[in-house]
């Protein structure tokens, strides 16, 4: 059987080299782009057939599962993927949500006079909403950054400690900040003593922040966050992150710089839930220090477990399952985490790697009709051969 | 099988000049060593390795043969001494760094990436040299298309030398245990190295799979112009087609030289064998 692949081998080496030089691709550069246009624009649909949010408790559900995505899938990129254990993931929803909530309210104090909503939709107000939810982010990057560097020498239970214990220390610093500023001569004739700590509204929280969330802000974001982690996960740079879940000794034998991997899931997982915290604190219009907290957290890290470890659709599933849940128990509340926990017991038992697995929902349908193609089409190289 | 040994020992006669003479060496070790704690594993291990040779590694279990491989690889860094590839030094370089510098590895207990599929275990290995970043990625540039689709291409390729192209999408874990083996080796070519560093690739092999895999061997050495560094417990494969060998006992070379020569050697009799054995 090896005989023959000498003769096959050298074939094959041939058709390498006249592929190589002309590799076709499809498409122009801007053709990447088709996906998230698609998504804002469905986004866009779903702004403008249903009603506000302030008016329909349905959109205003809607809404809050948008942004849950959000902070699920980008968790996902460092507890699927990378396999990374964080369970400080509220932590940097806080740092973002915070960020954006000070932009937009004192920025708009500043520009316009008050904290009112500024301008209509895509007005000057939405724009400033916008970069504040960027900004969010890249704080939170920053923060994910730091708490990324820990995981280069910890794993598995103590790198989850080191994550729990940052998004207890946020939650605690929010606490400690100073009361907000509230109107502009207050703001204008602020001295150094108001800003140290920072007027963040202590343990009462951040309130009053103008309600720039939408539907089409928040779907249009969630687009981009799914395409973002489905492109990372089916490509060179994904692959090196699931390898480092995988086994990180062959990974580095492989020539996958683990250190990179692990901090790089860390900042960009940061980064959507920095943008996340930015959408979820202008929708209720308030952020407490407690949304930084371990129970918090925890939501998160339930549906990744349960959607599947790296399985983007499976988590996105999970994410919809465990916010609709609670509302349609509403009645019995008090059971909501007994429900919480016998749903990981069963999953844990039945159905330890997940919903979906690794794979994603389309993956599951179309396994077994590729198989046969790939395996009708060539012609076996050993035939050939001999 | 002495006189095939020796045959072969002729044929690569222009390399049996001598390690320590010879000509030019791609893969230049010269006295690494390494000692956990008290215990010294490895004691100035060296040796030379050219261009498409194919050397052997051999010594009774424990003798450091693995942890010669994990010094070369920068899983471990060496206490002492330097590790020269090409014109480049490696000394104290992290095992990513090492791989692209043009050093690969297999394991000798399996460490494919089991929930990823076969195609997937050899692109993660090509992708080493890949130029795009995060951003295009994210993107989907042209430049990255055009990288991921040649990067495909290439591992198909390399799946089809060996015969494997059917398995392209199965997990790795579902393959059979010879092939899990070969998939091992697959995904060390294709990180496209200058050194080929097997650690037993015939461990658990039945006898017509090891013959294959000697043959293979060979191949692979011939075909990509691969230097390979063989740990090896099967004597005759090791015999039938290393041109030199290095024999290992304690962390210290006992013997070094053609496989006829080490065959013969007191030394190395005494260590597999027993010592006493004068008449050898």
């Amino acid at each position: 059987m090896m005989r023959g692949t000498s003769s096959v081998g050298s074939d094959a080496a041939a058709v390498a080299k006249s592929e190589a030089a002309e590799v076709a691709v499809k498409g122009n550069g801007w053709t990447g782009l088709i996906p998230i246009a698609i998504g804002i624009l469905i986004a866009l649909v779903l702004h403008f057939s249903l009603p506000a949010p302030q008016r329909s408790y349905n959109t205003q559900i809607l809404q809050i599962i948008g942004i849950v995505i959000v902070l699920a899938v980008s968790l996902n990129i460092v507890n699927g993927m990378t396999g990374q254990f964080s369970i400080g993931h509220a932590g940097f929803m806080a740092v973002g949500g915070y960020t954006a909530a000070s932009i937009t309210y004192y920025g708009s104090m500043l520009l316009w006079g008050s904290t009112v909503k500024h301008g209509g939709f895509l007005g000057s107000g939405d724009w400033l909403f916008l970069g504040s939810c960027l900004a969010g982010g890249l704080v939170a990057a920053i923060a994910g950054y730091v708490v990324g560097l820990p995981s280069l020498r910890l794993r598995g239970d103590y790198l989850a400690i080191v994550t729990l214990g940052f998004g207890e220390i946020i939650r605690v610093v929010l606490q400690q900040t100073g009361p907000l500023i509230e109107d502009i001569e207050a703001l204008q004739s602020v001295g150094l003593k108001q800003l140290v700590p920072p007027p963040l509204g202590g343990s009462l929280g951040f309130s009053g922040i103008p309600k720039y969330t939408n539907l089409f802000w928040v779907y249009s974001i969630l687009a981009i966050t799914l395409v973002v982690a489905y492109r990372l996960k089916s490509s060179s740079a994904g692959r090196s992150m699931i390898s480092v879940r995988e086994d990180e000794i062959a990974a580095q034998a492989m020539g996958v710089n683990i250190a990179r991997q692990k901090v790089t899931a860390f900042v960009v997982a940061a980064f959507f839930a920095g943008v996340a915290g930015g959408l979820f604190a202008h929708s209720t219009g308030t952020v407490s220090p407690k949304d930084a907290g371990f129970q918090q957290s925890f939501d998160y890290v339930i549906m990744t477990v349960l959607g599947g470890r790296g399985s983007i659709s499976g988590v996105t599933l999970a994410a919809v399952f465990l916010t609709v849940l609670p509302e349609l128990l509403r009645d019995f509340e008090q059971y909501r985490l007994i429900v919480y926990a016998l749903l990981l017991i069963i999953m844990m038992l039945v159905r330890p790697q997940g919903l979906l697995g690794i794979h994603e929902v389309w993956e599951m349908f179309n396994r077994r009709r590729r198989k046969a193609e790939t395996s009708g089409s060539d012609v076996s190289p050993a035939e050939v051969g001999s | 099988m002495k006189s095939s040994t020796e045959g072969l020992a002729a044929k690569s006669g222009l390399i049996a000049g001598g390690a320590a003479s010879g000509p030019e060496a791609l893969l230049d070790v010269r006295e690494i060593g390494i000692s956990f704690g008290g215990l010294k594993a490895v004691q100035k291990f060296s040796l030379r390795l050219p261009r498409a040779g194919l050397y052997g590694l051999i010594g009774p279990n424990g003798a450091g043969k693995t942890t010669v491989f994990n010094l070369l690889t920068g899983v471990y860094q060496p206490d002492s001494g330097e590790i020269q590839l090409g014109s480049q030094r490696l000394g104290q370089g992290k095992p990513h760094e090492i791989t692209a510098a043009g050093i690969a590895r297999t394991f000798q207990n399996i460490r494919l990436f089991p929930s990823l599929s076969v195609l997937d275990n050899v692109r993660l290995a090509g992708q080493l040299h890949n130029r795009h970043g995060l951003l295009s990625t994210v993107i989907r540039s042209r430049g990255y298309r055009r990288e991921e689709e040649l990067l495909r291409q290439r591992s198909l390729e390399l799946l089809q030398i060996f015969e494997l192209q059917d398995r392209a999408d199965e997990l790795a874990s579902n393959l059979s245990y010879g092939h899990q083996r070969k998939l091992e080796i697959i995904r060390a070519l294709a990180t496209n190295p200058k050194v080929l560093l097997l650690d037993e690739p015939a461990a658990g092999l039945n006898p017509q799979e090891k013959f294959a895999l000697a043959e293979s061997i060979r191949q692979i050495r011939d075909r990509f112009q691969v230097a390979v560094l063989l740990i090896e417990h099967d004597m005759p494969l090791v015999m039938k087609i290393c041109e030199r060998i290095t024999v290992l006992e304690y962390g210290i070379t006992i013997s070094e030289g053609t496989p006829a020569n080490v065959q013969n050697d007191p030394r190395v009799i005494a260590a597999y064998l027993g010592a006493g054995l004068e008449d050898a």
